[in-house]
């Protein structure tokens, strides 16, 4: 008798389980973006006999029917809790680091040879041809040595930068690490995005400045002291609380949230930005993003093609930047040096680069940078000549 | 369809049980056969029609072997059978196999078939083959009935990734069986304890292997190469013991009684011991049906070995249609007829720990041979795990080893029957506490297993059917 109690209690105590999430997964709808991980769900795929023969249908059914299981986002947060009881400190490709860090993590063996070399070549014929200043940001995994989980593995990205040191040549290197290693110890990465904070990409800038010092005279105090003095850290104001980013969406579990937050001395002057040849704004800040998930739009508004800025300051010069999105907060501190700033995504374009480059030249020839975080530069720089 | 599949769970488990639980007897048999064809066609729409193939086939062979029963003409249908199932199977598994090695041989370039393998399809042949043989006999009676037949061989719990089942096995059940509330509450216990090791664990070894297989192997400290193996070791028992407890249970469920399938392989104190507790139903098999009818252990030693060795090397083949599989077997008949040699009496004379620890090394060095396909890999990768690559201690080892402490610790114990004796020693205190105690666990632990299973299924960043190539 007791046996069969027994029985019976397990059965409903399993069966309740199976039964209620299957008939709460029947009748709830389905969704079309995940916002917890920031991508668009599968839908249901349509049926057709070809489709069934080949396998696809059923397959990509299953993929359906993950993607929209009922309290989808709960299951996967006690997924990653469970991970957490079982002291793992990654999750999804992103490293738990020390004081609630997110980190992204980027294994040395997704890097080899052949794509470094790709990517230096195309590099070096791109700074030959236009004389371009090169600056790769390193990730926060090489930064914030001290935050990553103990032996976390990393691809060390100093090799790199030496090699591209070495292949372009220092006076159009501009060395952002030095700039941010020197800094680890403030907020210069978001804890919870994989993108440097406008802080970060302050330093990035003064290196910028120096650089630009360095080739144009000698008198290289004077040069680090002006341009500090331009912008303040500690004048700079919040647009926005409550950030969490896409690391955030990857692991998905309670953490403290960021603030996004830009110089206010790049309000100063009036701005022509135009998107993509047609739209045109006042800004280069997007204030709807900062309503949205991904906030970090706000600088921008996220990815373009290409963006033309036209400035209030008239000295006749243009700007060529060649980048990814680590140059939206980035690239608003260069407004007061030029009269005219063009930013290309790569990504985006698809046309020959070196002859929409020289249409979009003046006569008396323009500034070029390159602008990636190490990783992009060899996950996303390509360009046809 | 994979049982570790939110399709699986909650789509398929749920109505097919219903519907099996509601209606009548008679008709139990045509819910399980469609069950089973749509829970098969799902994953192989097409080659559902090559399982039906091989079930007419062998009905049919059944139904002719009792009409010349004692005649001459017996030996030639079971011949038929035999070669029938055989060329089946050889052709849709081993035929690009053969061009290959033959193209590679010789530098011809014949063209390659190309053909996907159909799941599970060295599973349900080899259960057919069962069947056929033991009517030819005597062993077991002819099935007339075409519906209990076609059960036997597409049973969706079994189908894909085993335990073989005999037919001699569930011949009784086929037609007259009954249900519980035991049954069903012990074969569901069952079935979420194995989904928990597939899941939970293997998955979890799984992505340890994948990290460390991911590296270059030339850099691979000796730490490292070791935990990465010893983890592929842990997914692929966890992962084949889990499916095979899932399919026990739920064929418990249904109110059939299938063998078990693995006992605790990796505290085996000898290969001999390894081969009785690993993947029993088809090392069972390869015996009654190989090498017995080779002559066995009864024609003298000379013989034995050879009788070991050709059925260890279609054990390996059987595994996959690639020459690591065929040295995989070697492996393992080589350990095998040392011990019949001379190494099985020093391993009874030495204690067991030792007898465990060598057990242990010689499976993990096969599993090197099974994991990695290329001499290069399996060179390259023996070479790491002897120090010669990256030295003894790197800092992967560091890092892996503290994430995967925890996990390691768990595998292990989940290896022993560690958990299983807790278990019996609560059920069988005699004290209050202790039976209460049982009790709450047999219904909490399961649960709760199931719950953190669809949580990593759900997430599903890592799951994999290792059977494929089987």
């Amino acid at each position: 008798m007791n046996e069969k109690r027994n029985a019976v209690v397990t059965i409903a105590l399993i069966a309740s389980i199976l039964l209620v999430f299957t008939v709460a997964d029947l009748i709830q709808g389905d969704r079309l973006f995940s916002e917890a991980e920031n991508r668009v769900l599968a839908s249901r795929p349509k049926f057709s006999v070809e489709a069934l023969l080949q396998g696809s249908y059923t397959k990509n059914y299953e993929t359906y029917a993950t993607d929209q299981f009922v309290s989808r986002d709960k299951w996967i947060a006690i997924k990653t809790y469970t991970d957490i009881a079982l002291c793992k400190e990654e999750i999804n490709g992103v490293y738990l680091g020390k004081g609630g860090y997110l980190i992204e993590q980027h294994l040395p063996e997704d890097y080899p040879e052949e794509l470094v070399e790709e990517k230096l070549g195309m590099l070096k014929k791109l700074v030959e041809r236009w004389d371009a200043q090169v600056m790769l940001v390193p990730t926060a995994d090489n930064i914030l040595r001290e935050r990553m989980p103990a032996y976390a593995p990393y691809y060390d990205q100093t090799v790199l930068l030496g090699r591209v040191e070495e292949e372009i040549g220092s006076e159009n290197y501009i060395d952002a690490y030095a700039a941010l290693t020197e800094h680890a110890q403030e907020p210069i990465y978001y804890r919870t995005d994989h993108h440097w904070t406008s802080l970060g990409a302050y330093y990035g800038y003064l290196a910028w400045a120096q650089s630009r010092k360095d080739r144009t005279s000698q008198d290289k105090k004077a040069g680090q002291s002006e341009e500090a003095g331009r912008y303040g850290a500690e004048r700079l104001a919040t647009a926005a609380e409550g950030f969490l980013g896409t690391l955030h969406s990857k692991v998905n579990i309670k953490t403290g949230t960021d603030t996004i937050r830009y110089f206010p001395e790049t309000l100063d002057r009036p701005l022509k930005v135009t998107y993509d040849l047609k739209e045109i704004r006042d800004s280069c800040y997007e204030e709807s993003h900062l309503d949205t998930k991904n906030k970090y739009g706000f600088f921008l508004d996220d990815n373009h093609a290409l963006v033309e800025i036209n400035t209030d300051y008239h000295n006749g010069k243009t700007l060529f930047v060649i980048k990814d999105s680590y140059a939206n907060c980035f690239v608003p501190l260069l407004i007061p040096y030029y009269e005219r700033i063009y930013i290309m995504d790569l990504r985006y374009f698809n046309g020959r680069l070196f002859s929409f480059m020289e249409s979009r030249e003046p006569e008396d020839g323009m500034d070029v940078l390159v602008l990636y975080n190490c990783i992009h530069f060899l996950e996303g720089f390509r360009y046809l000549q | 369809m994979v049982f570790s599949s939110v399709i699986f769970l909650f789509r398929f488990f749920p109505f097919f049980f219903l519907l099996y639980y509601l209606v009548p007897g008679r008709v139990k048999n045509l819910v399980l056969f469609l069950g089973s064809l749509f829970f098969y066609a799902w994953g192989e729409p097409v080659y559902v029609l090559l399982m039906l193939f091989s079930t007419m086939v062998d009905y049919t062979h059944g139904r002719l072997l009792e009409r010349f029963r004692g005649k001459a003409a017996a030996k030639g249908i079971l011949l038929s059978s035999v070669i029938i199932n055989l060329f089946v199977l050889c052709f849709f598994k081993y035929a690009d196999f053969l061009v290959q090695t033959v193209n590679s041989l010789t530098g011809f370039s014949l063209p390659l078939l190309d053909l996907p393998l159909p799941i599970g399809i060295s599973f349900y042949t080899f259960q057919t083959m069962s069947y056929t043989i033991d009517v030819y006999r005597g062993e077991a009676k002819v099935q007339r009935n075409l519906l209990d037949f076609g059960v036997f061989v597409t049973m969706f719990p079994q189908l894909i990734a085993g335990p073989i089942v005999k037919y001699r096995d569930v011949e009784e059940r086929l037609h007259r069986r009954s249900v519980t509330l035991t049954d069903i509450s012990a074969g569901l216990q069952r079935f979420c304890v194995g989904m928990a090791k597939k899941v939970l664990l293997a998955n979890n070894m799984g992505e340890l292997w994948t990290f460390v297989s991911a590296k270059d192997f030339g850099e691979l400290g000796m730490l490292t190469a070791w935990l990465g193996i010893i983890a592929f070791g842990f997914q692929i028992y966890f992962d084949f013991s889990g499916y095979s407890d899932m399919a026990i249970g739920m064929g418990r469920m249904l109110g059939f009684g299938f063998p078990e399938n693995f006992n605790y392989p990796y505290i085996s104190a000898s290969v001999t011991e390894f081969w009785r507790r690993w993947h029993i139903s088809l090392g069972s098999w390869f015996r009654e049906y190989v090498y017995i009818p080779l002559g066995g252990n009864r024609k003298g030693l000379p013989r034995q070995l050879f009788n070991i060795l050709v059925v260890w090397m279609l054990t390996g083949i059987w595994h996959g249609a690639g020459w690591n599989f065929l040295l995989w077997g070697l492996w393992f008949a080589l350990a095998l007829m040392l011990e019949k040699l001379f190494l099985g009496k020093v391993l009874a004379w030495l204690p067991r720990a030792a007898g465990i620890l060598y057990t242990l090394c010689v499976s993990i060095g096969g599993w090197v041979l099974f994991a990695l396909e290329t001499p290069e890999g399996i060179l390259g990768y023996f070479k790491a795990m002897a120090g010669m690559a990256g030295g003894v201690l790197d800092s992967t080892f560091l890092y892996l080893g503290r994430q995967n402490a925890a996990l390691l610790l768990i595998a292990v114990a989940a290896s022993t029957p560690l958990p299983h004796m807790l278990g019996e020693k609560l059920k069988n205190s005699r004290t209050g506490a202790g039976m209460a105690l049982y009790s709450l666990g047999g219904k909490i632990i399961p649960a709760a297993l199931l719950l953190l299973s669809i949580a990593g299924i759900v997430e599903a960043s890592y799951n994999p059917f290792l059977y494929f190539r089987f």
